[in-house]
């Protein structure tokens, strides 16, 4: 029998104050009914006996009295709360892992609590049952442990530390906290065993590894418990029911301005088949929605087409009740999974190196209103290619497309290239003599050549050319290939076997072909920037895990970045050098806008995509090192007898008022 | 809980004995276990030899007896002198005493009704039989008490019965010292009383004892006193002196009352009966008549 005293001293003063006022009370209360009678000779005698300590036999012989004591001193009882250990522990030291995971939010144990909230009630009455001598620490962790109190036998604290402990959104690994636990358990010798001078700073001593978690994570291996002796608490239940979102993602269609696909895989980890509504919405605005239904361990894909959205958009992908009104959410235990957020970020712009002696139609080109919103162009002459700048520049592949017009570098870029009227290297060879060129094919399917009308151009003089292996010819003429691109070690280099400009005898600039007056020039150039230059490249948000610190990259030139979630209040992060930011108030999912200057310059996601927080279902073991560890079968708690003191307390009390009543009626 | 059954002197003595009751009375006799010396020839036989009819023995003559006496036909046949002795009748001293302290007044009907009834009663039957009757309230008022004698003296009695009130608060042994002084004789007692004094009735009863009385205690307990309808907190007062006694009445308490009651009659019962006088307990809701045709015939008291 133990006793856990609810009441400070001061408060017990208080409550001692209570029987004695009863006493008092009594007495002073107590209106005696003066009644005559005849005589008092038999009565005196009666109590003859009684007068002699009078005070104490009023109270003896007061039933009422009696009884209020005793329910008074069973509130005493009970708030003492007597209570006995329903198991003892075999060692004195206990070591709490209490799982913070995400997947501890569901709420499928009794009452729908929440499973962190049994788990925690767990622990508080395992801290309740200790008795003096034990030590416990609680260390809780997600994707990482928390120490939130190391070894100690006061009760009060662990409490206060249990009381701080709280559920994240975070994947989990247990492994930094079976490190902590055993760092603390399992003391490593401080130097090389042998040394007479090597004091032992603490002795290793066995202790309880008691496990709150519902097993969703991965076994550890190469793990030593040492002295510690594990033991599980599976938290949860089997009949667990989760529809998750475990996979959402949204991309433009490289091949097609404007248009966006989203694909999202959600996952059945529950007992029994389920239905619900998929619903996207697109800048907070519902766009589609989609019925699923699966069994029990399925798992289906869904995707959403998205047409004209060319601009940024943040996506966000609901789990939906089938049967309730619209929005309704999906019930299941899991709610944090129900949601996936994803981002299509705004086009990139492209830094472009234009080495040429003059090229009015490029120029034009690369100035349209829609290539200046995504193309920053460089103009140099073919003397910039003999500067160690240019050398650095390429080495480093700092642009992200180098057009080389009539001229030749000694060595390719590590970047994107795209010759005009040039062969780039020693692999490429002409395929035919000059000539007037008539173009015969038109390969539609390269995202390069959407949209082009190219069957009118003029060509005056252009040749045929041959590539490395693997070339692929996109527009061919009577002579051969006429566009051709290849790659080269993860680039690719654009070959183009005509002059727009050339250089008459003069010196003075003619055209070669009329195609920088058709229509087609400036599309052309749109798609290369787009799909070469790589505008288009990386258009869709990167998703993170909550609690992962974020890293981006924004314009170095910037100091700070606004970061929202949705259309939240914006944290201002300042950008470190060469424009790095760092996010590190990740634990809430949702598409997070980053912000500078009023202007939209990034865009990420966070997602709770992971299958094992999403697999509520509760293990039922877990591999520790070369130990399996089954989940206790019985939970030790404390038997408590205070409710049971309460009920006795108000039984008196109510026997006591119907005696009251008998009397005076 | 205070009675005060003050009535109109009428309705009171019609109250206090009815015809039926009366005509039932003149039947009876009072018995007296001892035989006094009356003063004046009744109808009771006395132990003294006398002249009345009833042959009670013989005796030798010796100088100086009646010759009247001497029975001349043994004479004649045995030629000795023998008196013949016949059984006097004699008259009887009756006393009813009625305690009228104010205990007495109290239950329904009070308990210094029933006496009164009870001495009435008695009295009237000693009335009957030509006995000296006195019905005397214990206290100042029997001073004024008168000594009746014959059937004509019921309407004095009643009277003087229906003038006695209570609150004549004088203790038992002061009121029968006064009651033994002022009456010298010897005769029958009837001490009709609560006996509740608490100074004790025992001195009382041994001087009546002592004197020589044939003494009846008549005990007359209300209902009430029996079994008290009384629970909880109460302040219980004396009606005589107005001593508080502050009490917690329960079944426990209630328990000890009853045994307190039971030792204090049989203490009263083994008293009186080393004494060789009469006790008699009488319950107030018992009626008066029952009382003196059936229960004294039971007891022996009257015949």
């Amino acid at each position: 029998m133990s006793w856990i005293s609810t009441l400070d001293r001061w408060q017990w003063a208080l409550f001692a104050a209570v029987p004695i006022g009863i006493i008092l009370l009594y007495f002073l209360k107590l209106r005696r009914e003066p009644v005559e009678i005849p005589s008092t000779y038999l009565w005196s005698r009666t109590v003859e006996d009684l007068h002699v300590n009078s005070l104490f036999q009023r109270i003896r012989r007061n039933l009422l009295l009696f009884l209020q004591l005793l329910a008074v001193a069973l509130a005493a009882f009970a708030l003492l709360r007597p209570g006995i250990r329903g198991q003892t522990s075999a060692q004195p030291r206990s070591i709490f892992l209490l799982d913070a995971s995400a997947s501890m939010m569901a709420r499928d144990t009794e009452g729908r609590q929440n499973r962190f909230e049994t788990a925690r009630k767990m622990i508080r009455d395992r801290i309740d049952a200790m008795d003096d001598r034990e030590t416990a620490m609680l260390i809780t962790f997600s994707d990482r442990a928390e120490v939130l109190q190391s070894f100690t036998s006061d009760r009060n604290r662990l409490r206060a530390a249990l009381d701080q402990a709280q559920v994240t959104n975070r994947p989990t690994d247990i492994i930094g906290a079976l490190e902590a636990a055993d760092g603390l358990a399992n003391p490593r010798r401080s130097s090389t065993t042998g040394d007479e001078n090597d004091v032992q700073v603490a002795d290793p001593q066995p202790a309880d590894l008691l496990v709150y978690s519902d097993g969703g994570f991965r076994d550890v291996e190469g793990f030593d418990v040492g002295n510690l002796k594990p033991v599980y608490r599976k938290i949860g239940s089997d009949q667990a029911r989760n529809l998750a979102i475990t996979a959402f993602n949204a991309d433009r269609n490289v091949e097609q301005a404007g248009a966006a696909k989203a694909f999202g895989t959600i996952n059945n980890f529950g007992a029994s088949e389920e239905t619900c509504n998929v619903s996207l919405y697109v800048n907070g605005q519902w766009r589609d929605s989609a019925s699923v239904t699966l069994g029990s361990g399925e798992e289906t894909g869904l995707s959403f087409s998205l047409a004209d959205q060319e601009d940024a958009a943040t996506l966000e992908v609901r789990l939906e009740s089938s049967t309730g009104g619209s929005d309704q959410p999906f019930e299941d235990d899991l709610l944090i999974d129900n949601y996936a957020y994803a981002g299509l970020r705004p086009l990139r712009t492209v830094s472009v190196l234009v080495i040429t002696t003059g090229n009015k139609p490029l120029r034009l080109g690369l100035s349209t209103d829609n290539a200046a919103k995504i193309c920053v162009p460089t103009f140099k002459s073919p003397d910039y290619l003999q500067t160690p700048e240019y050398a650095g520049r390429a080495e480093a592949g700092l642009d992200d497309l180098i057009i080389y017009d009539r001229c030749r570098p000694e060595a390719l870029p590590n970047t994107n290239t795209f010759f005009i009227g040039a062969l780039p290297s020693d692999q490429w060879s002409w395929a035919s003599e000059p000539g007037q060129t008539i173009l015969v094919d038109v390969d539609r399917t390269h995202p390069m050549m959407q949209y082009l009308e190219l069957f009118s151009l003029l060509i005056f003089q252009g040749r045929a050319v041959e590539g490395p292996p693997g070339t692929r010819e996109l527009v061919g003429g009577d002579a051969g290939t006429v566009l051709a691109l290849a790659p080269r070690d993860g680039y690719q280099d654009l070959v183009l076997g005509f002059e727009l400009i050339t250089t008459g005898e003069d010196g003075s600039p003619q055209t070669n072909t009329n195609w920088y007056a058709e229509r087609s020039w400036p599309v052309f150039l749109l798609n290369v920037l787009r799909y070469l230059a790589g505008a288009a490249d990386a258009t869709s948000a990167p998703s993170f895990l909550p609690g992962d610190t974020i890293r981006l990259r924004v314009e170095s030139q910037l100091e700070s970045v606004d970061i929202a979630r949705g259309n939240g209040t914006p944290e201002t992060v300042p950008t470190g050098a060469s424009g790095s930011v760092e996010y590190v108030d990740s634990d809430v999912p949702g598409a997070y806008k980053v912000i500078a200057n009023g202007k939209l310059v990034d865009l990420f996601c966070i997602n709770l995509f992971g299958g094992r927080e999403s697999d509520i279902l509760p293990r039922e073991s877990f591999d520790l090192g070369y130990e399996t560890v089954e989940t206790a079968g019985t939970v030790e708690t404390r038997k408590e007898y205070w409710r049971w003191l309460l009920l006795g307390m108000l039984a008196l009390i109510a026997v006591e008022w119907w005696l009251y009543n008998r009397r005076i009626a | 809980m205070h009675y005060n059954s003050r009535m109109s002197a009428t309705t009171e003595s019609l109250a206090l004995l009815s015809p039926e009751l009366l005509a039932k009375l003149e039947r009876l006799e009072l018995v007296s276990r001892k035989v006094f010396r009356g003063r004046m020839k009744g109808e009771r036989r006395s132990r003294r030899k006398g002249q009345s009819v009833e042959f009670a023995d013989f005796r030798n003559y010796v100088a100086g007896d009646d010759l009247r006496l001497i029975d001349w036909n043994l004479y004649a046949r045995l030629d000795q002198l023998f008196l013949k002795l016949f059984q006097e009748e004699e008259d009887l001293h009756i006393y009813p005493l009625v305690d009228v302290s104010e205990s007495m007044n109290f239950g329904t009907p009070t308990k210094l009704h029933v006496a009164k009834q009870l001495a009435a009663a008695l009295g009237y039957v000693g009335l009957c039989r030509a006995d000296r009757v006195s019905v005397q309230a214990l206290g100042n008022q029997g001073r004024r008490a008168p000594v009746l004698r014959g059937r004509s003296g019921l309407w004095k009695m009643l009277q003087y019965l229906d003038s006695v009130t209570s609150g004549d608060n004088v203790s038992l042994h002061d009121a029968i010292k006064d009651f033994s002084l002022r009456n010298s004789g010897t005769g029958v007692v009837i001490l009709i009383s609560d006996l509740m004094d608490k100074g004790g009735y025992e001195s009382a009863l041994r001087m009546l004892v002592g004197r020589r009385m044939d003494v009846f205690v008549m005990h007359v307990l209300s209902p009430e006193e029996i079994d008290p309808p009384l629970r909880g907190d109460r302040r219980l007062i004396d009606a005589e002196d107005g001593d508080e006694t502050e009490i917690t009445i329960n079944a426990y308490v209630l328990k000890r009352y009853q045994e307190t009651l039971q030792s204090f009659i049989s203490s009263v019962k083994t008293f009186c009966s080393r004494r060789s006088i009469v006790y008699l307990p009488v319950r107030t809701d018992q009626p008066v008549d029952d009382v003196m045709t059936r229960y004294l015939r039971q007891r022996g008291v009257v015949r």
